[in-house]
């Protein structure tokens, strides 16, 4: 077997599409020839240093991307409903603080990085519940099964510099291939990078990386 | 077999990725139980419109949609390629006296509907042609095999209250308000008498699913051997 492909996952756990992407190429970690690596950044600072917006600050792209995201959740076998209240928590509270706890998390305890990425989607994409509080972010940890001395840690070192940095680098870094949006993939194939942006070029990353594409749901269509 | 669902396809040759839409819907006429309806419609009103924004106005992003349409022409085999001025080509020059005539066609000759669509998207998103002037929509409906008298006779009528205002009424989805376009290619598909919106050439795994269809890829006459 040839060398694994390395791809590169950035992610907010704001953006639903993220999430969707997410749990669509982890269930590939074992039926594609790739290590998956994980790089928590912030939406907000690549919207801003590229001039993009989100979509939903037009109207009709906004109501149409509802019912997408709807649609999706349930071919994709994701369980994403929207919040009560979109704007507010997906574009006035938003994420700073549950990226930065997971950035910390990423530096320190990459273990609990994706289930602890999860839960903080279940919570805010899923439950209607908040993750600005760190009793929220607390809350996830625990439910990924971080004990509970590590969430403190991570959540007590969420500020300092180091992992405010290594947030604001991962951002930079996602914006040095291009980056627009999220979520992206970048794909490291034959020494070269290729950007995938979205949830919905899985097909097309298949097709490059010489795999097959089997759905959003691999497992299930193997039966 | 139950009755065909019906798919309505809004287009605009200006756009590269309606193209791609179209090429990949059309493979499945014969192949899935479905009507296909072309909608020739005018991405700058819609755009304008909604306020939405064409995507490479953001650089970062009209790096990767170049890109992007690189890859998707080879996948999905469309010979697209790159004008060599885009913004002069699509931003400035646009497409309207082009999808005028292409809403002419739909009106009284739709059987000519596809063809000269796609000569239009072969001459601007293939061969660096303009679609513009009176001369170069007269050979795309050439090559799409119209008889000549007719094509001119159609390339005069083009600016008729009559014409303008289909082209309006095409994206205006008077079935169903609750359907708004903010780009193109836009598929309306018609499912238990409830009209589903899929943006863009992305969704077709989606539509599939919906339709209770099977996707077989975007070269799906391929995948069949």
């Amino acid at each position: 077997m040839s060398k694994p492909k390395v791809l590169e996952l950035f992610y907010d756990v704001v953006s639903p599409y993220s999430w969707l992407g997410f749990e669509v190429l982890l269930r590939y970690k074992n039926i594609w020839n790739v290590d998956i690596h994980l790089h928590p950044a912030l939406l907000g600072g690549v919207m801003h240093a590229t001039g993009n917006s989100p979509p939903a600050m037009v109207p009709k792209k906004g109501a149409y991307m509802a019912k997408d995201v709807e649609r999706l959740s349930e071919f994709y076998q994701v369980p994403l409903r929207q919040p009560s209240n979109f704007f507010q928590v997906v574009i006035k509270k938003g994420s700073l603080s549950a990226m930065r706890f997971l950035t910390a998390i990423q530096m320190s305890h990459p273990e609990f990085l994706e289930g602890v990425s999860r839960e903080l989607w279940q919570r805010i994409w899923s439950e209607d519940k908040d993750i600005t509080e760190p009793e929220s972010l607390l809350q996830a940890a625990k439910k990924a099964g971080m004990p509970e001395d590590l969430a403190q840690k991570s959540l007590s070192l969420m500020t300092s510099p180091e992992v405010k940095t290594r947030l604001k680098e991962n951002t930079e870094k996602a914006l040095e291939y291009g980056v627009f949006g999220m979520p992206s993939i970048v794909a490291h194939i034959n020494e070269k990078t290729e950007l995938f942006f979205g949830s919905d070029r899985f097909e097309l990353l298949a097709h490059h990386l010489g795999e097959k594409w089997l759905g959003p749901v691999p497992h299930k269509s193997r039966l | 077999m139950s009755t065909r669902k019906v798919l309505e396809l809004f287009y605009d040759v200006v756009s590269p990725y309606s193209w791609l839409g179209f090429e990949v819907l059309l493979r499945y006429k014969n192949i899935w139980n479905i009507d296909i309806h072309l909608r020739p419609g005018f991405l700058a009103g819609i755009i304008s419109e909604s306020g939405n924004a064409a995507p490479a106005l953001i650089p970062n992003k009209g790096a990767y949609m170049f890109k992007d349409l690189e890859r998707m022409a080879e996948f999905y085999q469309v010979p697209l390629r790159l004008p060599s001025d885009f913004f002069h080509v699509v931003i400035k020059k646009g497409s309207l006296s082009a999808m005028r005539f292409v809403t002419a066609l739909q009106m009284s000759h739709p059987e000519f509907l596809e063809g000269v669509s796609r000569e239009l998207w072969l001459r601007i998103w293939s061969e660096d042609k303009d679609i513009t002037e009176p001369e170069s929509i007269l050979q795309a409906a050439k090559k799409a095999g119209i008889p000549e008298d007719l094509a001119k006779k159609l390339l005069s009528t083009i600016t008729s209250p009559e014409i303008k205002s289909k082209l309006k009424e095409n994206t205006e989805i008077e079935l169903a308000k609750s359907i708004k376009l903010f780009g193109m290619p836009s598929i309306v598909a018609h499912i238990n008498d409830k009209p589903e919106l899929f943006f863009g050439t992305d969704r077709f795994e989606l539509l599939a699913h919906r339709l209770g269809e099977k996707w077989l890829g975007p070269v799906p006459q391929k995948s069949e051997l």
